[in-house]
């Protein structure tokens, strides 16, 4: 874990070089058993799981909340928003940083994965569209599929898989459906 | 570029513009008062005068005819009535198109802003036909005629000191150099206090004379006819009405950058010599060496005493000396900040409490007995830290309200309406960021109150109503909450008719058993507006459910009563801020969750064997009040191991009209609780309204009563319609 | 001697022909006193009066004044320029009560 979160560090180091270089790189992680990843430079932090608050009332894809240096957190079961699995938290789930904009500011979400795994680099002859169909994840939240040596890694769409207006419209389905 | 003085130019116009318009408005209802008038005047003349330091002709041109216009208006040279106040309402309006316009890019003036700005000074000053102006000065001159003349002479008493003439002085020749200065128009040479004639000494002087004098020359100059005189006479100089007239309009003139003397402000306006204030000084003094008179007198007094100043002057001096006091305390007081850094404060604070609760934690973990003294100590001083620093956002609701005076009164007259705006409680003070974020939802209010809920005047005459309708505006607080009211005493709202649209957008099933207050409730509901034609004030149907999810993204709730015929009241709710409350925790098997203390009434233990509680009511019996309850595991309801049950507790909430019972596992007591944003994903959620972090640095969510009592009595209302079926 | 008896056309009446100032105060006072203690009724003309000031004014108010409470009558007349200038401006006319002929070859 501490190896890899320097070697995310050290990415950082060495994108001043070349953008290009971390454009093509990817921090890979399973979840529902498939590798799956997210650009590097959109990773600001990897964290263990330590407390996490649960918010009543909501559906299984928002796992909860944590406390970042004193900001609200919220955290995203990767599991239950790809697919109906709600991931078991284990020693090796980790939670994955993600910042998006959302209407003019910065939003900070947490993926919760499964296991992280490592820093691939993936170039761009080696990523392709993904099928129309034929996966088990709703096309919409992959962008490409990668090829690494003999596997498969699919390249979540961030801002499909964390998109705020969906998983609020969610949360508020989700609190009338409670009520009836 | 927008450089600072320009930044502090258009941010002090923009005040001082609305005090303008607050004066005008107000002048609407009483027009000739001078406290008014003098307010415009001295608003766009501190406004033409900056303008003129940073070199903003255009303003300083636009702006220099309306002052002259509101000096001749002060003068009295030209009445008030209804048209100018409008007119200069409008040209209040073009100035702040002005200052607006500065702030921009662009270097030159556009030609429709010039062009508005030339015609508005037409109509402001027509040319006057020649005819109108000689009658102007013919009133002007029985204006002064009128004057009784014996009014406006300085009255001079000048009492020769027995030794004047042995001394060399002949008061004779004083009076006749007193000649030059002005016409004596009256001489008493007081001859009653004289000796007998045997006691007479031929060559002490008993001398005294009351001299009243007609001229333009000022107290200094007067006295300064006998200046080698002062030794050996005591003089008076009583200024002449129209001075006193002219004391009491330099008082109110005076700036008073700094903090003047009673004396010194007498000097000032010339209603003083320095002599004069050196002798009543010493006699102040005098008093007071003396050591048999207890009291000092005031200056003021003395002055007055002595007939030095007349008893107005003294009183305006004393009152302006007041007002320059005053003024300058606000100057100190006051400090622009940046909004933002503020906030950082704000923020730093909300960090220290929770860095505080986190010592107080391992100090009770370790068992630090002496640390722990110290660390109440410090918990005292944070308390009061994050007290001071939430009062720094607090500002006063009464500025957001009178600006709802213009809104009143264009939209009123707009729509032929004859509304009279009461505003109420505007000293009740809440966070500056609620404020601002208020003023959208009060506008759209007050404006559907004026379009819909006002009848016209004759309407409102047929049904023996007053011709004027009365619209309030009334602040008040209210257990740690503010609540704002927007009353009116128009038609009300007609519930067959909300029902009818609402059935009709199939908000509710036809026939739907509501009561008055659910009926009044749908108005909240997207899409429904009871006026038949949209106007452009409101009624576009777009409205009240905006207004209701903004209410709502405050953490407040808004409610509506209406009575047909009567009126329409409108409360809302608001949380005072939106950093940090007083919380109430409370545990539901491992989770923690935050009651705000200020909607907690009381903690009950569960009595589970007096109440009987069985799985399909959800009431109690608490002293005779039925008490709904929201158990709280079951609320949010996970797969809770029913195997932990140890007494259970109720905390009975209140959150407006609603009182309701919580159940918990466990109370853990009072806790300052820095709210944190739950951020966007969670904005529609109800129930929960934030969420904090404690000491342990795990969050605890903060619960939404209302909206709980909400949810709760939705869902109940479910059952019911499902066990109906 | 400032004052003198005089004679006119058969009346009698007295003269100051000094000057009624600061310097002749004390003697005037003096002079007058013997004058008025001697006679109940008198007239003083002040035709001569050579310069006056503030303080033979008020000699002549009080001499007037004194006259007054002794029962005595006492007419200033023949009031020079002078005189009639310092009277007129201390307002003092009236107080006398004396009519002032103005000397024909004022006009």
């Amino acid at each position: 874990m501490n190896e890899l979160a320097m070697a995310v560090n050290k990415q950082d180091h060495y994108l001043g070089d070349g953008v290009a270089d971390g454009a093509y790189q990817y921090l890979t992680f399973s979840v529902l058993g498939k590798l799956m990843a997210i650009g590097i430079l959109d990773v600001k932090e990897i964290i263990e799981v330590s407390s996490m608050t649960r918010v009543p009332m909501t559906q299984n894809s928002i796992r909860g909340v944590i406390n970042l240096r004193g900001n609200v957190v919220p955290v995203v079961d990767l599991g239950a928003r790809l697919g109906s699995h709600i991931i078991k938290l284990t020693k090796k789930s980790c939670i994955v940083l993600v910042s998006l904009a959302f209407h003019d500011e910065t939003q900070t979400m947490g993926i919760l994965v499964e296991q992280v795994n490592e820093i691939l680099t993936i170039p761009e002859q080696n990523r392709q569209k993904p099928p129309d169909f034929g996966t088990d994840i709703d096309s919409k939240f992959i962008s490409q599929i990668g090829r690494y040596e003999e596997d498969f890694v699919i390249l979540l769409n961030k801002e499909k898989v964390l998109c705020v207006e969906e998983l609020s419209e969610q949360i508020v389905a989700a609190q009338s459906s409670f009520c009836v | 570029m927008l450089d600072d003085t320009k930044k502090i130019f258009i941010q002090e116009s923009e005040e001082l513009l609305e005090q303008m318009e607050n004066a005008l408005l107000e002048m609407e209802q009483v027009p000739n008062d001078a406290e008014h008038l003098n307010s415009v005047f001295r608003a766009i003349h501190t406004i033409k005068g900056a303008a003129g330091i940073f070199g903003f002709d255009a303003i300083v041109a636009f702006t220099h005819p309306v002052e002259s216009v509101m000096d001749n208006v002060r003068n009295g040279l030209r009445s008030v009535d209804p048209d100018l106040i409008a007119l200069l309402l409008k040209c209040k309006d073009h100035t702040a198109n002005l200052v607006e316009f500065i702030s921009g890019e662009q270097e030159d003036i556009s030609e429709t802003l010039q062009e508005a700005g030339k015609k508005l000074l037409n109509e402001l000053t027509p040319e006057q036909p020649s005819e109108l102006t000689v009658t102007n000065t013919n009133e002007k001159i029985e204006v002064s005629d009128k004057r009784s003349p014996s009014e406006d002479h300085w009255v001079i008493s000048l009492d020769f000191k027995p030794d004047a003439l042995r001394n060399g002085l002949d008061p004779l020749s004083f009076i006749n150099y007193l000649k030059r200065m002005g016409e004596i128009i009256e001489i008493i040479t007081f001859t009653h206090d004289f000796p007998c004639w045997e006691d007479m000494d031929p060559e002490s002087c008993y001398l005294s004379f009351r001299i009243a004098l007609s001229s333009s020359a000022n107290k200094e100059e007067i006295k300064s006819v006998f200046e080698f005189a002062l030794d050996d006479c005591e003089l008076r100089i009583v200024p002449p009405h129209s001075e006193l007239e002219k004391y009491l309009a330099l008082l109110e003139e005076l700036t008073g950058e700094e903090l003047n003397k009673l004396g010194e402000l007498l000097i000032q306006v010339g209603a003083l010599t320095e002599q004069e204030l050196n002798s009543a000084l010493q006699l102040q003094n005098g008093v007071l060496n003396d050591g048999t008179t207890k009291e000092i007198k005031p200056l003021g007094e003395i002055l007055v005493e002595q007939h030095v100043v007349s008893k107005d002057v003294v009183e305006k001096a004393v009152a302006k000396q007041e007002i320059i006091r005053e003024k300058i305390a606000q100057e100190t007081q006051y400090i622009r900040v940046d909004a933002n850094r503020l906030g950082q404060l704000i923020n730093l604070v909300g960090e220290l409490v929770i860095s505080n609760a986190a010592v107080k934690l391992l100090v009770e973990k370790h068992d630090l007995a002496d640390v722990q003294e110290v660390v109440s100590g410090v918990e005292g001083l944070v308390e009061n830290i994050r007290d001071h620093a939430l009062q720094l956002r607090m500002v006063q609701i009464g500025e957001t309200f009178s600006r709802f005076r213009r809104v009143v009164r264009d939209v009123s007259k707009d729509l032929n309406k004859d509304v009279e705006l009461v505003i109420t409680g505007g000293e009740a003070e809440l966070d500056k960021t609620v404020v601002e974020k208020i003023n959208d939802p009060l506008t759209h209010l007050v404006r559907n109150s004026l379009d819909h809920g006002f009848e016209t005047p004759d309407e409102r005459v047929a049904q023996g109503k007053p011709r004027k309708g009365v619209l309030r505006l009334n602040a008040l607080h209210d257990s740690g909450h503010i609540v704002i009211q927007i009353a009116d005493d128009g038609a009300g709202l007609d519930t067959d008719k909300i029902r009818k649209k609402a059935e009709e957008k199939g908000l509710i099933n036809v026939g739907q058993e509501l009561s008055q207050r659910e009926i009044l409730r749908l108005i909240f509901e997207p899409g429904l507006t009871t006026k038949d034609t949209a106007s452009n004030i409101s009624g576009r149907g777009v409205g009240m459910d905006v207004v209701k999810r903004n209410i709502d993204a405050l953490r407040g709730t808004i409610e509506v009563d209406s009575e047909r015929g009567k009126g329409t009241l409108v409360t809302i709710h608001l949380p005072l801020t939106l950093a940090i409350i007083e919380g109430f925790m409370v545990g539901v098997e491992q989770e923690r969750f935050v009651i705000p203390l200020s909607m907690v009434e009381e903690c009950v233990e569960m009595n589970t064997d007096e109440w009987h509680l069985d799985k399909n009511s959800h009431y109690v019996n608490l002293r005779g009040q039925v008490m709904p309850y929201i158990k709280l595991s079951e609320f949010f309801g996970v797969n809770y191991q029913q195997s932990h049950r140890g007494r259970e507790s109720l905390v009975i909430v209140k959150a407006g009209r609603a009182k309701a019972g919580i159940v918990v596992d466990r109370l853990f007591g009072e806790l300052q609780t820095v709210i944190k944003p739950l951020g966007k994903v969670f904005q529609g959620l109800k129930g929960v309204s934030g969420a904090t972090v404690l000491g342990s640095g795990e969050i605890a969510l903060i619960l939404d009563v209302q909206g709980l009592i909400g949810l709760a009595s939705a869902k109940t209302t479910d059952v019911k319609t499902l066990e109906s079926v | 001697m400032s004052i003198e008896a005089k004679e006119h056309n058969g009346a009698h009446f007295l003269e100051i022909n000094d000057e009624l100032t600061i310097y002749t105060a004390a003697m005037m006072k003096q002079e007058l006193q013997d004058v008025l203690s001697k006679q109940d009724e008198l007239e003083i003309s002040l035709e001569c009066v050579s310069d006056i000031d503030s303080a033979g004014i008020q000699i002549l108010i009080l001499l007037h004044q004194q006259a007054k409470k002794k029962g005595k009558t006492l007419r200033f007349i023949k009031h020079n320029r002078q005189v009639i200038d310092v009277l007129e401006t201390l307002n003092l006319e009236a107080l006398f009560g004396d009519p002032i002929v103005l000397p024909a070859k004022e006009f």
